[in-house]
């Protein structure tokens, strides 16, 4: 297998620091940019977040357009700091209110680009704690410089938080090397050059966004790989090293949990291909087990996988954006 | 100056406009461990953040101390200082993620001194966009090796090998907004550690137990008769040592400090405590020694000094009641080297040398203004007179 696309289509954040140049080169495409928070209970960090991307690629440099934050119904104090410093907030459920409503992740990111106004939305998770704005001009960076490139994707060292204030200097990404990196060396040996495919940082063209399906869970970010290679193939993806993120650290049953989802995303769209074939539907439980007073006890979770159709197919949104089918 | 002084209160609004770039300083500063001797990512980081701004000029000194310097108007003048340490006590495996909430910022070091550093770097900016110029070159240094065995070893070279005569100084600290610090005592922290060699506590009678050995030791301490004046104390701050609760301990490790006008009392009590040791190290037959952290000799400008009084005239001015202590900050060497200095602090907070440590946003932008004061008041002569 060729290594091609790895060797071209890999940068490091540093190749886009000149933010100045990404201005002007924002200005001379006449874009506009939108940055994407999904939020659910991140009172912890969201203030910080909006603070140091306001700053830096608003205010010093008119990088990004606007910060909108989707949030999934918090019930900390999320929604009123991020107002209070400055962002655009908005209740998930509030947007296309008649449409049946879910919770999760994709569903905010796929409920931002009928909010957004941009050209190119940059999606960061929340909940990021060492944050700084090169989170989000690493992914723009490639965007704007290269005509190819429409879609760019993050990965980073990363340690993770253990106990009380330590940090593990590596570690984290045991979904991608158990799930994802396996399925995708069965199915797509190409797509095995993605480094972290999990990663919750991306940032894309609207016009390749909106022709997508969103599952609304944990399968989001699988999902929007495996359709963007389809459709327009590995070249307009790029990666992005993004240094160091620093993570919450999640038990072994979470991640079992976002396996199941990216498990049945995966398989759900390879039949529809028609590259597996099925006798039976997957089922929509995960089962785990707990030990409680000796005796082991099933905890089963419904995870349906529902997906969001492109969001170019929603008339009100081809409306708003004065797009024609 | 009388003009500028009169605008002050106004200019904290302005300040505040600006309060995303402040604090995405203080973050990005706090958020790069720095602790003592290992401040070469944060000071990476701090020129960088300079060279950004537009500062004129962005290097480091002789010893590393990282740099910005802002050219002034006149080349007559000779460049007025601000400074902040750039160390902290934690070390880099501590978590130094800062959570920013409506009126606060938490997180290791932010007090002492991520605040003042991020604040010390948003100078530049300040300058701009308030359009304020300087008829002396403005020196913004985040200096290294300041804390504790640093010994404030970064502004003593910076000072030492500064090539033109200096016109004033500030110091900046993160807590408390008031304070006023024209004045240091004479200081010299030490340590005394007790080692007993596991062979010879078997070859004891009566195995010693180094913690005792320095409770001993505090208790000749308790003895010492200080004199009311000059005004003299010495301070018991930490004490370690053992292994376990069953198992006589074979280190222990005791932290003092000792406080006097006069550095010649405080070298004298040192010298007592010398003796001290000494006797107990010989009359116990165990590892007994003391040894000096860092030191500081008194130092200070006169209350009436047109720099203390303008500089109490610009805290009044903004509301702020000054509050003047001692402190063993970067203004002892400024003062030592006969360059006048002050210290301020920028806001108030709690849990000072904690991982959570806390600082509230709001009065900060009053503790910025009261900084752009005292430059201006220096700026306009008080400490040009002989």
């Amino acid at each position: 297998m060729s290594h091609k696309w790895l060797d071209n289509n890999t940068f490091h954040y540093s190749d886009f620091k000149d933010l100045f140049g990404l201005v002007e080169e924002k200005q001379k495409k006449d874009l506009k940019i939108s940055l994407c928070l999904p939020t659910l209970n991140e009172e912890k960090t969201i203030a910080k977040e909006i603070i140091v991307m306001k700053s830096e690629l608003m205010t010093r440099y008119p990088l990004v357009d606007e910060i909108v934050v989707i949030d999934s119904g918090s019930t900390d104090n999320t929604v009123n700091i991020a107002k209070s410093f400055g962002a655009d907030v908005y209740d998930a459920n509030e947007i296309l209110p008649h449409l049946e409503k879910f919770k999760g992740k994709g569903e905010n990111l796929w409920k931002a680009l009928y909010i957004t106004k941009g050209d190119i939305i940059v999606y960061i998770d929340a909940d990021i704690k060492n944050i700084h704005h090169r989170f989000a001009y690493g992914l723009i960076g490639p965007l704007l410089l290269y005509d190819h490139i429409k879609y760019a994707k993050a990965f980073y060292d990363r340690p993770i938080s253990i106990g009380k204030n330590k940090i593990r200097p590596t570690g984290g990404g045991r979904v991608t090397e158990l799930v994802i990196r396996p399925l995708f060396s069965l199915f797509f040996p190409e797509l095995t050059q993605i480094i972290q495919p999990l990663s919750g940082e991306y940032a894309g063209y609207r016009d390749v966004l909106d022709k997508i399906p969103f599952p609304i869970g944990y399968g989001v970010e699988t999902s929007m790989i495996l359709d963007i290679y389809e459709k327009w193939g590995l070249d307009v993806i790029a990666q992005v090293d993004l240094d160091r993120r620093i993570h919450r650290n999640q038990d072994t049953k979470a991640l079992g949990r976002m396996s199941f989802a990216i498990l049945k995303t995966f398989i759900n769209r390879q039949k529809r291909s028609g590259l597996i074939e099925l006798k039976n539907n997957l089922y929509d439980e995960i089962i785990q087990y707990n030990l409680v007073e000796s005796q082991y006890q099933p905890d089963a979770l419904k995870i349906v996988g529902f997906e969001r159709p492109p969001m170019i197919e929603i008339p009100e949104y081809c409306e708003k954006f004065n797009i024609k089918n | 100056m009388d003009s500028f002084l009169d605008s002050l209160p106004a200019l904290v609004d302005d300040i505040k406009a600006i309060k995303d770039i402040i604090i995405t300083n203080i973050v990005l500063i706090g958020q790069t461990p720095a602790p003592t001797f290992k401040e070469k990512r944060r000071g990476i980081v701090f020129m960088e953040r300079m060279a950004e701004f537009g500062v004129d000029e962005v290097t480091t000194d002789g010893y590393r101390n990282p740099i910005g310097i802002i050219r002034g108007t006149s080349s007559e003048k000779p460049p007025i200082f601000v400074v902040a340490h750039l160390d902290t006590f934690f070390e880099k495996d501590i978590v130094h993620n800062y959570t920013i909430k409506e009126n606060t910022i938490t997180g290791p070091g932010i007090l002492d001194n991520s605040l003042g550093v991020g604040v010390l770097l948003s100078l530049p900016i300040i300058f701009q966009k308030l359009d304020l110029a300087f008829e002396s070159d403005i020196v913004l240094a985040g200096t290294i090796q300041s804390i504790g065995k640093g010994n404030l070893r970064g502004v003593r070279h910076l000072l030492k090998t500064w090539p033109t005569p200096i016109r004033g100084g500030i110091c900046i600290e993160g807590v408390e907004l008031g304070r006023l610090n024209y004045f240091s005592d004479g200081m010299i922290r030490g340590e005394v550690a007790c080692s007993i060699s596991e062979e010879k506590g078997i070859m004891h009678k009566y195995t010693p137990n180094a913690i005792l050995i320095l409770n001993e030791v505090i208790n000749g301490l308790m003895k010492l008769s200080l004199p009311q004046r000059p005004r003299s104390k010495v301070v018991i701050g930490k004490i370690s040592g053992g292994a376990n609760h069953g198992k006589i301990a074979y280190d222990a490790t005791l932290g003092f400090e000792i406080r006097s006008d006069s550095y010649k009392m405080v070298k004298s009590i040192y010298n007592d405590i010398r003796d001290i040791v000494d006797g107990i190290a010989h009359e116990n037959e165990v590892g007994l020694t003391i040894k000096t952290i860092s030191n500081l000799r008194a130092a200070r400008l006169k209350f009436n000094h047109p720099l203390v009084k303008s500089s109490a005239a610009v805290l009044e001015t903004l509301g702020i009641k000054p509050i003047s202590k001692s402190t063993e900050s970067a203004q002892s060497i400024f003062l030592s080297r006969r360059i006048p200095a002050v210290t301020l602090g920028i806001t108030y907070g709690e849990n000072y040398y904690t991982s959570k440590a806390t600082m509230e946003i709001e009065p900060m932008f009053k503790g910025i203004a009261q900084i752009l004061g005292v430059l201006k008041a220096i700026d306009s002569g008080v400490c040009d007179e002989p």
